[in-house]
């Protein structure tokens, strides 16, 4: 078993990757070969690294428009990553997904929805028809806080608890819904929430710290396979990007630069100077490799227009 | 001659839903599935010899709609119902945004099979939040398939056709009112496509195309008007979502005239696109203006009096397709009394 034995510099490899494959995103949107509206990750990809590397293959993971670093770290391919960007047919969608509508099936990666919170009951169903045919797995969704404002929430958790399914549950709070912040949104707590319906809860407050996510994910996704019961796992972290598009947007006046500033003074990705350049190189020759891959793909053509329709 | 066998509209459906469930891909789940009315007994006895796989819910159209996405993605056929269409209003997030475009917004990685079961709920009294129809709307949506089946023949066959062959999201709309009705089988249905639109009677001086329970009441319009030298050919348009434009054209085509009945509102709607249809291909087919028939441009209201006013009836298909026919409102032919339609099909004794 790897369970809770993920050294920090694997991790870091992953997280790393991912920084680096959206900062190279930003690097190309200028030039816009992406004419894909993107959500950046950076700042949050501890939440993704910790989480996939207790994944199994067939344990599920669906998530949402912000999407990159699951759909990476959960294993999807990278140069058919930048293949979908591009809105080129090689991408894994064939250029019909782009950015915002990001799956992999053969990881397990079951979607991508730019409808806040509109896959989370899909978990729920997907866990549901493998109670019923017996099934070992387990089934994650990914949210924000903002979904969790969202009625089918609410009515996801209340189905999954009734039906004693093993989902998880996962909220990454970054404390910002595109621009408003949670204390002008919610009215409850989340975790008094959470056991409202008789679900558990784990909060992780450090979500720049992969090692400590990849523990409690472990933990957490044990416990939800053996009981057989749904978990809620809260944890915060920080976006560093502007909701959608490339840049920041500090000078808006909506969130504080030096809560950002303070969380990046924690984050390895910023301060491990050392493993940045020792892994660097590697990493960029990879994402070389794939934006080359989207550079040299041929478009879709008006055949592909109206094919997988209905 | 021999006799046909006869069934009911609510037993096609529970016989389809009995099939269905047999199939182990197969989930039953929505509110009232496993309750002692059963969706009016056409779920009825199920729960108990399949107790996890006909799934009872709360009161969460919107989550309930999602699960069955996500049981459809890992290998189930979830049959979703809504005793009332309205209710499905709830659902449309997940049907539009999600279900329909599964697998288009992904290239082709998933497919959602899966069936929602809107009733319309339309007997007497039903009100503003309990009869609707809402077969445009979703008509309107690349990626789904609906369908209102007007007998018992349509719904066998179109139900499972849908659950074995199709592989993506279908909304069968269902008509309360016929849930009582008897129906004569008829020899040929099953060389029909079962989800194309069907030739219900075959006529030469006008053509009818119907939905749902418009069905039943432009075929009693139809042996109607036949006694005063009219003759109508009836189509039976049953995929709302992909009618069948060469027969409905070739239809017009023959009689020059043609008179669209449908069960909901016209603007926007079925009637509108019928007209499209033919308006688009050649128009000079039409020997007189297109006439239709729906709800009046209001919410349903619940008084009986103002509810007969609200919808169309047979009188009307008859005074409609007289006028197309002597091409002149002021035609010969007496019309028959107006009388409901639930009135008429005597099984609505209430509650509902």
């Amino acid at each position: 078993m790897t369970e809770n034995h993920h050294s920090y510099e694997k991790l870091f490899y992953e997280a790393l990757r991912i920084r680096l494959v959206e900062e190279k995103i930003i690097a190309l949107y200028p030039f816009d070969k992406i004419q894909s509206p993107i959500h950046l990750s950076i700042g949050q990809e501890a939440v993704a690294v910790g989480l996939c590397c207790q994944l199994k293959l067939n344990d599920w993971l669906f998530i949402n428009y912000r999407g990159h670093a699951f759909y990476l770290a959960k294993g999807g391919p990278l140069p058919e990553l930048f293949a979908e960007l591009y809105g080129k047919r090689t991408g894994l969608s064939k250029g019909k997904a782009g950015s915002m509508h990001l799956a992999a099936p053969k990881q397990g990666v079951m979607g991508a929805s730019a409808v806040v919170g509109s896959t989370i009951s899909h978990a729920v169903g997907a866990a549901l028809a493998s109670k019923i045919r017996g099934e070992d797995r387990v089934f994650v969704t990914v949210f924000g806080d903002g979904a969790t404002e969202q009625g089918a929430y609410h009515e996801s958790l209340n189905f999954a608890s009734l039906h004693n399914l093993p989902v998880l549950f996962l909220c990454e709070n970054n404390g910002l819904a595109v621009h408003s912040p949670l204390g002008e949104r919610q009215a409850f707590s989340l975790h008094a929430h959470s056991k409202a319906y008789g679900i558990e809860s784990v909060v992780v407050k450090d979500g720049y710290d992969f090692v400590k996510l990849s523990k409690v994910c472990g933990d957490v996704l044990k416990q939800i396979r053996n009981k057989q019961r749904p978990m809620f796992l809260e944890i915060k972290t920080c976006r560093y990007k502007e909701h959608v598009g490339p840049g920041e947007d500090f000078e808006t006046g909506y969130r504080e630069l030096n809560e950002v500033r303070a969380w990046k003074s924690q984050d390895p990705l910023e301060i491990d100077k050392d493993l940045i350049s020792r892994l660097t190189p590697e990493i960029s020759e990879e994402i070389e490799a794939a934006v080359e891959f989207a550079e040299t793909s041929s478009f879709p053509t008006i055949n592909d227009l109206l094919t997988d329709v209905i | 001659m021999t006799t046909l066998p006869k069934m009911k509209y609510r037993e096609a459906l529970a016989q389809a839903m009995a099939e269905a469930i047999e199939d182990p891909r197969v989930l039953l789940i929505g509110q009232g599935v496993t309750d002692f009315k059963g969706i009016w007994g056409t779920t009825t006895g199920l729960h108990q010899k399949f107790p996890k796989r006909v799934i009872e819910t709360p009161l969460s159209e919107d989550g309930i709609a999602g699960i069955c996405i996500g049981a459809s993605l890992n290998g189930m056929y979830p049959i979703n119902t809504h005793i009332r269409a309205d209710f499905g209003l709830l659902i449309f997030n997940q049907l539009i945004n999600l279900a329909a475009k599964y697998r288009y917004m992904f290239g082709g990685l998933f497919e959602v099979p899966l069936m929602f079961r809107m009733v319309i709920g339309r007997s007497w009294g039903q009100g503003a939040q309990h009869s609707q129809s809402f077969q445009s709307l979703l008509g309107h949506i690349p990626g789904l398939l609906v369908m209102m089946p007007s007998n018992p023949q349509s719904i066998i066959q179109s139900y499972r056709h849908a659950r074995k062959h199709h592989k993506g999201p279908v909304v069968m709309f269902e008509h309360r009112l016929m849930y009582e009705l008897e129906f004569e089988s008829k020899p040929d249905q099953h060389l029909l496509n079962p989800f194309g639109s069907r030739i219900e009677r075959l006529g030469s001086d006008l053509t009818i195309v119907a939905t749902s329970v418009m069905v039943l009441e432009a075929i009693r319009a139809a042996d109607y008007l036949s006694q005063h030298g009219i003759n109508a050919e009836i189509i039976d348009l049953h995929s709302i979502s992909h009618p069948d434009h060469d027969l409905i054209f070739n239809s017009v085509k023959k009689t020059g005239r043609l008179l669209v009945a449908d069960t909901s509102w016209l603007p926007y709607g079925v009637a509108a696109e019928m007209s499209r249809i033919v308006a688009e291909r050649d128009p000079s087919v039409l020997k007189r203006p297109i006439r239709s028939l729906g709800m009046q441009p209001a919410p349903c209201p619940t008084a009986k009096v103002l509810e007969d006013f609200y919808y169309p009836d047979v009188r009307d298909i008859v005074n409609a397709s007289s006028s197309l026919v002597q091409q002149s409102e002021d035609h010969t032919i007496p019309l028959p009394p107006k009388q409901a339609m639930t009135d008429f099909y005597k099984h609505f004794k209430g509650p509902f």
